[in-house]
Parts: structure tokens; sequence; C-alpha cells
């Protein structure tokens, strides 16, 4: 079983970078910043469905192996960081970075959970329908949507609204949110790490 | 009600016995299996090192804990 998990995660790693590579080519192909008919474009645009398959196929078993197999949790933390523990200190630094990232991931998901149920909306009205003469109007909200179809839109004619600005939930997309929340991850990880190893 | 509890600082002779053996951080480091960072901070007083490595540190210099490391009481 160690053999397949040192495997397994060399796999992930090697293939991560092309993974990357493919899939910022696949947006570009996709908006067509790339000429699509040239033949090396088909070929990367397939290679790189080949490569988002693989690269899912093996986080599938990384993510159960690292759910049952603690040891080889040791192993890829100390990988995926390039900081390795060599004695009881480390171990308990270790033990100091993961609470720290722990805290501050936390954090984020709390700010991230707020902005995406946060609305607002600053707008103008017909004159016949001022309200003590006055057109401008601003709504404050806080919408709980659980699904993503969830979303109760108000049809445009009880409003007739001209919307100077307005926000509603989080201005990316939820891959966006996953990545950064990944790269928060590590990131935060490294750093309080590194600052407390000095 | 609430007891104070004292507050107890470790302090170490570790760099004395060091220093009476003529043995560098890294030399001792290599003795009892740690790295020299760990040396450095147990000196300085930044770790308090395990019950285990205090027993390896203390049978390295043939000697006893309490001769290594001795408890000096601070009430908050």
């Amino acid at each position: 079983m160690k053999r397949f998990d040192s495997l397994l995660l060399r796999a992930f790693l090697y293939v991560l970078p092309l993974f990357i590579l493919l899939a910022v080519f696949a947006y570009l192909y996709s908006t067509g910043a790339v000429d699509r008919n040239a033949p090396y474009a088909k070929f990367l645009n397939s290679l790189g469905g080949l490569a988002i398959a693989l690269e899912m196929a093996l986080s599938l078993c990384l993510s159960f192996r690292l759910l049952i197999s603690a040891p080889f949790r040791d192993h890829v933390i100390a990988r995926i960081t390039l900081i390795r523990e060599r004695d009881e200190r480390e171990a308990h630094l270790t033990g100091k970075a993961a609470r720290t990232t722990f805290v501050t991931s936390l954090a984020l998901l709390i700010l991230l959970f707020c902005l995406s149920c946060f609305q607002v909306s600053l707008y103008r009205v017909p004159p016949e329908k001022a309200v003590d003469g006055k057109t401008g109007m601003i709504t404050l909200g806080l919408g709980l949507h659980f699904l993503n179809d969830g979303k109760l839109e108000r049809p445009e004619e009880t409003i007739q609204k001209k919307d100077i600005f307005s926000y509603q939930g989080l201005p990316v997309s939820s891959t966006s949110v996953i990545l950064l929340l990944i790269a928060w991850q590590i990131i935060s990880y490294n750093y309080s790490m590194r600052r407390l190893m000095k | 009600m609430s007891k104070t509890v004292p507050q107890l600082t470790i302090v170490n002779r570790l760099h004395v016995l060091r220093a009476e053996q003529r043995l560098t951080q890294e030399q001792l480091a290599k003795e009892v299996g740690v790295t020299r960072a760990t040396i450095v901070a147990i000196e300085g007083g930044g770790y308090n090192p395990s019950l285990e490595l205090a027993f390896r540190i203390a049978r390295f210099f043939k000697t006893d804990i309490q001769t290594i490391f001795s408890v000096e009481e601070e009430t908050i």
C-alpha cells in the first residue's frame, strides 16, 4: 500500500503542471483566442480532456487515501509544502501552523459566506413611483440561497427601476472560490510554518 | 472563586554542560537525534523538550534531568 500511495502522489503531482497548462489552453481555446482550426489546437484540446479525466481519477483516489491513512497525510503534507518534520519541535510547529491555517481558513469561509448572502441595490424609480419626491433608492438585504436555482427573480415590470449599482452574491464562480481556498490552505500553512521555524 | 495557578518557567543548563564537554550544537543535535535548530531553541528557552528528549539529553550527559532542567515558579 505504501508503494501504491507513493506512486499515486507522484502521478498526481507530476500531472498537475500539465493539467494547469492544458486548462489554460482549453480556456483560450473556448474563448477563441487560439485558432481552432490549427491541427495542434485540436490535439492539445483533446489532450487537455484526457489530462483532466486522469487528474480527476487521481484526485478521487488521493482524497480517499487521505481520509483513511494518517501516515499518507504526513507524507502528502511534506510533499505539498516542501517542509519535512525532522524532529519533535518541527512536529510541534506543524501543529501550530495547522491551527493557524484552520482558523484563517475558517475566517475566510465566514467572510465568503457573508459576501455570498449580502445583497445591495442602488437604483432609480420612475417619477410617478417616487417616495416623498425622491426617486433614488437603496435596498440592502440578506439572501440565503442553498440551491443554485433557488433565486427568486422579481419581474422587471413590477419594479420598473433603473439600476445604478447592484451586488448580489459572490461575483466569482464556485470553481474560483474552491481554487482560492486550496491556494489559501497551502500558502497559509507554508507561511506559518516558515515563520515559526525562524 | 478562581484559584491562582502558578506559572512554571523551565530553565536549563544545556549550554553550560555542552561547553564543559566542548561540544558544538550540531554535534549534540546529532547525538540526541534532533536538528541544530531544536538545540538552539532549547538553549534559548524558546522550546521545552518532550520528556523523551529530556531523558535522551540527560542520558547523553550521564546525569539526571533535574541537573539540566529546573523550574522557576512565577505567580500570575
